[in-house]
């Protein structure tokens, strides 16, 4: 009879959990990162669909996970550098984190169709090195789906991207634009 | 005569020298990216092997399919497709995930490549053919399983 209590009581809680759990959580593979870099010998850019993100309704937690060996250049010698261990080092990094906090996120009402605006504050960590960000984005309600949409600078150096000599280091700009858009759907 | 030999080989060799290398600077510049589909696979797997090396030791695993210069391993993939969605370009992601198993495979297709998916329906059994980007792994801030993801994929067979 206990034994029938407890089980009965270990389920409900379970229940509860998850339930609670499927509905504080949007999760995203829907995205598209890029990274934009332009300096007067010439424009770069390099495209990403492959990441994955989530957010906490609740908390405002918000996180991306980017693989990094899937951002396509246009040039396959550019693609090749930008991996390497002099870039990015894709195989010792193979991903990207951003994890943070939308600090309003009592203002963002994901019951009521709209656009927010979202406060965001939290931790990149690019190639091993975790820098400190506070960023704008958007936050769009419709219906069932949330999208996010953002833009913001990196500087390279922050992150022991360096390029001192060569071609790199005339061409590729110092400070590089980093456009974010995920689409996520309840869990 | 015998300088004006030495001077014509040394002009011959710098002019022999320029077009090298002027063409391969060129080469360099313009190198098409590799083709996924063409090249042979380096590994032949289901969607749970690969799942369970990532899961198991992802060090290894990516020491063993990644490369650094992001010309990753060429994989061919068999599995269940337990999902069929649309990325932000428009292309078909597959994913290929067994019963019971943490994560899947998630590849993404190309614009030439979307077509053949056609008729292919959740439950069903196939085998696709991509480059590796990265591995699977419990995130714990996602709080979730990460798939491998695949791209520049096609399917092999029905």
């Amino acid at each position: 009879m206990k034994k029938k209590i407890l089980l009965s009581v270990v389920a409900l809680a379970l229940i509860s959990i998850s339930t609670f759990a499927q509905g504080t959580k949007l999760v995203s593979t829907k995205t598209h990162i890029k990274f934009f870099s332009t300096t007067p010998a010439e424009n770069i850019e390099a495209n990403n669909t492959a990441t994955v993100s989530t957010i906490n309704k609740e908390n405002g937690e918000v996180v991306f996970s980017v693989p990094m060996q899937g951002f396509e250049f246009q040039k396959a010698l550019m693609q090749k550098h930008f991996n390497s261990d002099k870039f990015l080092d894709s195989k010792q990094f193979p991903k990207a984190k951003l994890k943070g906090k939308i600090t309003n996120i009592t203002a963002i009402d994901f019951s009521k169709d709209g656009t927010y605006q979202a406060d965001v504050e939290g931790e990149l960590t690019l190639k091993g090195v975790t820098k400190q960000i506070k960023e704008k984005g958007t936050v769009t309600v419709k219906g069932n789906t949330v999208e996010v949409q953002s833009k913001f600078n990196i500087t390279l150096a922050d992150y022991g991207i360096n390029f001192t000599d060569g071609k790199p280091s005339s061409n590729i700009a110092k400070t590089v634009e980093v456009t974010v858009n995920a689409e996520y759907q309840a869990e | 005569m015998k300088k004006k030999k030495i001077f014509k080989t040394i002009a011959i060799i710098a002019i022999a020298g320029l077009l090298i290398g002027g063409g391969t600077a060129l080469y360099l510049f313009n190198m098409p990216h590799r083709d996924v589909q063409s090249a042979q696979a380096d590994f032949t797997l289901t969607s749970s092997q690969i799942v369970n090396e990532y899961l198991t030791d992802k060090d290894a695993a990516n020491a063993k399919y990644l490369a650094a210069d992001g010309d990753s391993k060429i994989l061919e993939i068999a599995g269940v497709v337990s999902k069929i969605s649309d990325d932000f370009d428009g292309n078909k992601v597959i994913l290929l995930k067994s019963e019971g198993d943490k994560s899947g495979v998630s590849a993404t297709f190309t614009a030439e490549t979307n077509k053949n998916l056609d008729g292919v329906n959740v439950g069903q059994s196939i085998t696709v053919k991509g480059v590796i980007r990265s591995g699977a792994s419990y995130d714990e801030d996602l709080e979730m399983y990460e798939n491998v993801i695949l791209e520049k994929s096609d399917i092999v067979n029905k």
